[in-house]
Formats: C-alpha cells, sequence, structure tokens
C-alpha cells in the first residue's frame, strides 16, 4: 500500500513540475501547412512574423499526409489555429462541410480571378469566403528549349501545331511526351487543359442539372488526350512520376504534361536545366486558350478560431506582397496577386495568362471524390475504349448524385 | 477462492482494453454507417439508406469479385507451397535449421516494403529479363496489364504469407511420431502412400487452421496492393478493404463505406465460420 501511495505521489509531482514552467505570456498559434517541400521557407516566414509581433508565437506544424492528418484532426475537433491547405477537391469539400471561417467580411485584399478558382472549389453557404489563396499553380506543358531548338519547333499556340510538333519529333526519334501512366493521377494536368478548353463552358453546372451528359459533351477532350498519350514512350503504363520527372530532367523527351508543381523536382533531378512551359492549346483558336491554375497553397482558419485576432494577423503578414513574392520565388509558384511577376525563366510561358486573367480551375475538382476518375482516364488509355468511358463517367455520376441526395 | 480473483485481475484489464478499443469502436462504426456523415461536421440519420444503394453499386460488385477471386487462389497456392516445402524441411535434409530460418524471412519483413520492391522488380527487372529471353508474355510490366496485374499481386502475396503457414505445418509434422511412419514403411507404403494415408489426416487441424487463417487474411488484402498498384490499372486490382478505405476517407463517403465494411465484417465471419464446420467434419472422418 505504501509503495502505492509513494508512486502516486511521484507521479503527482511529476506533474506539477511539468505545469510550472515559467510563464510564457505569448499566445501560440499552431499553424498547419502540408508541404514538405516548404518547411524552411515557412521557417523564415515565421521568424520575421515573431520578430514583428512579440506577442505571439507561431508553431509550424507539417505531416507527409496532410489530408488524412486534416481529416483527423477534424474529427476529434481539433482543428489548428492557421491553416495552409492545397486548393483541391478535398479542400472543396471540407469547406462546403462549414469547418472554415468565412473571410467575406474580412479585410485583405484579393485578386479576383483567382479568389473565383477558391470559391468555386465549394463554401459553406453561398457567397461565402472559405480560403484565401497564397500561391498559385500554372498546369501546362513543360518543355525542353534544347530539344525544341534542336528540331526547329516552336512552342505550338494551337492544337494543330501541338500534334505536328508531335510528329515532327517522331520523325526525328524523339520522344514528343513522357507519360507516367502508372501513377494514374498524372493523366489529370493533361485531361484538366483539354476539359477546361475543349468541352462546352458551364459543362458541370448543365451536368448537375442533368441537361447534358460526357457521352454528349466529352468526346472531343477523350479523343484528344488519348491522341495525346499516343505519341508518348512505350513503357508509358509502367513509369511513374518520380521516373518521369527524371527522364523529363535527363533529356528522354520533348514536353511533359505537368503542372508547374513539378519544376521543383524536376530541377532537383538535374540542377541548371532549365525547361520552358506554355498552356496546353487544345483547340486552333490561339485567343482562346485559358491557363488551368489551381490554388497550390491555400489559407483558412477554423470556423470558429480560438485566438481570431492574433490568427488574422498571422494571415495578413502572410498575405503582404512581398512574402507572397519570397515564397512564390523559393517554391516556384505564382503569386495570386494582381500584375504579379515571376522572375522564374521556366514559368515566363505561363505569366501572361495571370496577368490577364485568362484562367480556369481545376476540371477534376467539379468530380466528385469518390467517381474514380483517374483510374477510369488510366484505364481507357489502355482499352482506347471511348464509349466505354464516357459511359461509365455518365454512370459513377449518377449513382453518386442519387446516394447523396434521395 | 483467492486464485480464481487473482485470475479474474488478470483477465479484467484485457477485457476493459478490448471493450473500450475494439468493441466501442465497432458499434460507433455501426451507428455511422447509418448517417450520412462525411466523418466530420454536421450529418443526419438515414436509416438503412447505405445498405440498399451498396447493393446497386457495381464497383462494390467488381471489388467483391476481384477480392474472392484473389483470396480463393492466394489460398490455394499458399498451402499447397508451403505444405511442400515444409515437407522438404521436415525431412533429413543439410542446413536444415538454416533454411528454416531462411524460408521464415518473408514473414518479418512488413508486406509494404516487399510490395515496394516487388514492383520495382515487375516494372524493371522482369521486363528486362524477358526481353532478354524473348518471352514477349513478360515483356511489358504485368502491373501495368489489367488482366495480368492480379497475378502479381497473387505472387508476391504467396510467396510473403508462405513463410508463416510453413511455420505451422512444420509444427504440425513434429507432432508425428517417428514409429507411426517406420511401421507404414515396413508395411511397405510409398512417399506419396504415406504422405496421403498417415501424415497429412494427422496435420489435419493445421491444415484447417492455415486455410482459414490464409482466406481470411487475403480477403483483407490491402498493404500488397497499395504498394504494388493501388487498386489499378483502372480498378482492376481494388479489393474490398482497399475500396472502403479510398472511397471512405479520401472519397468523403465515410457513412456509405463504413457500411460497406459492416457488411464485409458479416461476409468473412460467415465464410470463416462455414470453412471451419467443412474442414473440421473432414478432420473427423479423414
Amino acid at each position: 500500500m505504501t509503495r502505492t501511495a509513494l508512486l502516486l505521489l511521484t507521479g503527482a509531482l511529476l506533474l506539477a513540475a511539468c505545469g510550472t514552467r515559467p510563464a510564457d505570456t505569448r499566445v501560440t498559434l499552431e499553424f498547419f501547412q502540408f508541404k514538405p517541400e516548404a518547411i524552411e521557407t515557412f521557417d523564415r516566414i515565421i521568424e520575421g512574423f515573431e520578430a514583428a509581433h512579440p506577442g505571439i508565437r507561431v508553431v509550424q506544424n507539417h505531416t507527409p499526409t496532410a489530408e488524412s492528418a486534416i481529416r483527423a484532426r477534424l474529427v476529434k475537433d481539433d482543428v489548428p489555429d492557421v491553416m495552409a491547405l492545397n486548393g483541391n477537391g478535398v479542400f472543396g469539400e471540407l469547406a462546403r462541410a462549414g469547418v472554415f471561417y468565412d473571410f467575406s467580411t474580412a479585410a485583405v485584399r484579393v485578386y479576383p480571378p483567382v479568389q473565383r478558382i477558391l470559391d468555386d472549389l465549394g463554401t459553406h453557404r453561398q457567397g461565402e469566403r472559405n480560403g484565401l489563396p497564397f500561391a498559385s499553380n500554372g498546369s501546362g506543358v513543360i518543355y525542353n528549349k534544347d530539344l525544341f531548338r534542336r528540331h526547329g519547333v516552336r512552342p505550338p499556340a494551337t492544337w494543330s501545331e501541338l500534334v505536328a510538333a508531335a510528329r515532327t519529333f517522331e520523325a526525328a526519334g524523339v520522344t514528343p511526351f513522357y507519360a507516367t501512366l502508372a501513377d494514374a493521377w498524372t493523366v489529370l494536368p493533361a485531361f484538366n487543359a483539354l476539359a477546361a478548353n475543349a468541352a462546352p463552358p458551364g459543362f458541370f453546372e448543365r451536368r448537375e442539372a442533368g441537361q447534358t451528359s460526357f457521352a454528349a459533351a466529352y468526346p472531343p477532350v477523350a479523343g484528344k488526350l488519348r491522341e495525346l498519350f499516343g505519341h508518348s514512350q512505350r513503357d508509358r503504363h509502367s513509369r511513374t512520376y518520380e521516373d518521369g520527372n527524371l527522364a523529363f530532367a535527363q533529356g528522354k523527351a520533348a514536353m511533359y504534361l505537368q503542372g508547374s508543381f513539378a519544376l521543383p523536382a524536376i530541377a532537383a533531378a538535374r540542377p541548371g536545366f532549365e525547361p520552358g512551359t506554355f498552356a496546353l492549346p487544345a483547340t486552333d483558336d490561339p485567343g482562346g486558350t485559358r491557363l488551368v491554375s489551381g490554388v497550390d497553397v491555400a489559407l483558412t482558419l477554423p470556423r470558429e478560431p480560438e485566438h481570431p485576432r492574433e490568427a488574422m494577423t498571422f494571415i495578413e503578414h502572410l498575405l503582404r506582397p512581398e512574402v507572397m513574392n519570397a515564397y512564390a520565388r523559393e517554391q516556384r509558384a505564382v503569386p495570386p496577386l494582381e500584375n504579379a511577376t515571376s522572375p522564374d525563366p521556366a514559368l515566363a510561358g505561363l505569366m501572361p495568362y495571370f496577368t490577364q486573367g485568362r484562367l480556369s480551375g481545376y476540371a477534376d475538382h467539379h468530380i466528385p471524390l469518390t467517381i474514380p476518375l483517374e483510374q477510369l482516364l488510366q484505364q481507357f488509355l489502355i482499352d482506347g475504349d471511348q464509349a466505354r468511358l464516357l459511359r461509365e463517367l455518365d454512370e459513377e455520376w449518377d449513382k453518386v448524385a442519387a446516394r447523396s441526395t434521395s | 477462492m483467492t486464485t480464481s480473483r487473482a485470475y479474474y485481475w488478470m483477465v479484467l484489464p484485457a477485457l476493459l482494453l478490448f471493450l473500450v478499443f475494439h468493441t466501442v469502436p465497432v458499434l460507433q462504426g455501426f451507428y455511422y454507417s447509418l448517417t450520412d456523415s462525411p466523418g466530420y461536421g454536421s450529418y443526419g440519420f438515414v436509416g438503412l439508406r447505405n445498405y440498399a444503394n451498396l447493393f446497386r453499386d457495381d464497383r462494390i460488385l467488381d471489388a467483391y469479385l476481384f477480392t474472392f477471386r484473389f483470396a480463393v487462389v492466394a489460398t490455394v497456392l499458399t498451402n499447397a507451397l508451403a505444405l511442400a516445402v515444409a515437407l522438404g524441411l521436415n525431412a533429413r535434409i543439410g542446413f536444415r535449421t538454416a533454411l528454416r530460418g531462411i524460408f521464415f524471412i518473408p514473414n518479418v519483413l512488413a508486406i509494404l516494403i516487399i510490395g515496394y520492391i516487388f514492383n520495382y522488380l515487375f516494372a524493371n527487372s522482369l521486363p528486362a529479363i524477358a526481353q532478354a529471353l524473348g518471352i514477349t508474355a513478360l515483356s511489358t510490366n504485368i502491373l501495368a496489364d489489367p488482366g495480368l496485374a492480379w497475378l502479381g499481386i497473387v505472387a508476391v502475396a504467396t510467396w510473403q504469407a508462405a513463410a508463416f503457414n510453413i511455420i505451422i505445418y512444420l509444427a504440425g509434422l513434429q507432432t508425428i511420431s517417428d514409429d507411426v511412419r517406420e511401421a507404414a514403411t515396413i508395411d511397405g507404403a510409398g512417399a506419396w502412400r504415406q504422405f496421403r494415408s498417415i501424415v497429412f489426416p494427422l496435420i489435419a487441424p493445421f491444415f484447417t487452421i492455415n486455410m482459414v487463417l490464409s482466406l481470411k487474411n487475403f480477403l483483407q488484402v490491402f498493404d500488397h496492393i497499395v504498394a504494388l498498384t493501388n487498386g489499378g490499372p483502372g480498378t482492376a486490382t481494388t479489393s474490398v478493404s482497399l475500396l472502403i478505405y479510398s472511397g471512405g476517407l479520401e472519397g468523403g463517403e465515410y457513412a456509405y463505406q463504413t457500411a460497406n465494411a459492416v457488411v464485409y465484417f458479416l461476409v468473412i465471419v460467415a465464410v470463416s465460420a462455414f470453412q471451419l464446420r467443412v474442414l473440421q467434419r473432414r478432420e473427423m472422418s479423414a
């Protein structure tokens, strides 16, 4: 009995000792961010913020599988004070569920074309603004400038020029596109570019209303997708995203159908290699091409923040143009600002679309996450059965719609 | 009286842990399967709607077909292979102990690690070897072929699972006393006859447990697929567990896939119970 008492006493003392550290009067904010490659960049930003605001301490928290982690935290009702998340379908789903703050009345400056892309993902109620763009990406075609110069090809501005360029490379024994279909998601950048440009505008609203179908409106998208991947290397179905970044950096193909987020990985595979970029032209009207751009990093707060004033102060600091520009420079992103400039030569081909506001969101973010879109596209690129792809997309869409409303 | 109280004190904490960490979550999961919860935020009660929708979803049916085909083939192959290797390791051969250790290694390795290594082998090494030998059927990555990918998963799963079954069969073989075999030899029974009429009937209980555990484990196949194909190409190798995970946690249909999980749990219990009954009856008659 005495021994138990002694143990209990020791335990109590230990707990007490932990509790009586010298009091830190600063407010501590947990900053949850999803980009492992940006940890150091954010560390520097936080350092600058803490120096300017001695009353606030910011602790950065990052995890390799941020989306699962944030869901788990939401289930436990333990939402981080400030969050930086990828502006994708999951973000829209969480926003619709009403777990994020409403910034619609907050006094922050935004660039409307980019803000619209984020709001389009989904908001809790009509007119709410559940996140603020911090960094944008562009998704088009990354190309090897050397190979283009050597074979006398200029970055294409129309679909016909793109196909002609691919044929030129093929005739010269150069792989036109490097495809990495073992990772099913890598089909999405090309799909999104085609869906944004070759499909009728407003398709998803009309699909939701039952006025159109994939079978009716998407044959051009599917046909062009098959054509593009038909110009890729033979072992396209067994190569992964990592293989692709390496192979493209080594000059094994002229073009790579990926977003600007692949640029840091390509640069890491071969320092000094400077690829170029252009928006994927899906039609023969060069003026009509829109660049697919997503919000790479969106900032948000919990619906009811614990420290609203301090958290807002931190967000305002992050949204200062000099902070956004510094982040974009280091992470090879585009700052979502009016008159954004990027000194990055690899992004030069995409910048005009940002400054002119010729942007379009990711089409796949409008397709419910539970539809295995990338798997269906991967299957389609293996068997080439266009009718089956479009039929299955329609069937899955109707099934999910029936499940979520009936 | 005091001894029995001591037993209770030993059993109670385990029971408590089991209830808190196993039974309560199961009941909670069952409750969520009756709602439209995405796992967080607000949700409403929808009764048995999720269950009704399950039977109208061909993706679920496809996943069941794939999983059962995979599990049956892998169970048969694993047990045939394990029994053969165990017989060999039980014979009087050189380096017997060392070999037993080596054959157990796959069981110690994490399935994910094995999966990623085999993924590399299937993507790079196997095609290179096949091309050098002129075997066109294997000269491309079989994991990238919707019709063949499941065989790659069967191969890896069998290789990994055989290790554990070998140990169980070895334990079984060691319970057979040498007298019985000697008597059989004197009676003039050959090796095959001895195996069929003496060895196999005597290790029947071990066969039962191996068959039941293998089938149950293979029906829950998940890690292998994540590492090898992630359910692809297309949705060709999406097992029920993978579908529950991807649809429920990544696809935002938490409640719907929880209903799927509840149904699948009942299916596995039914299959295992059926298997136990059939195999145990066979044990008695043998």
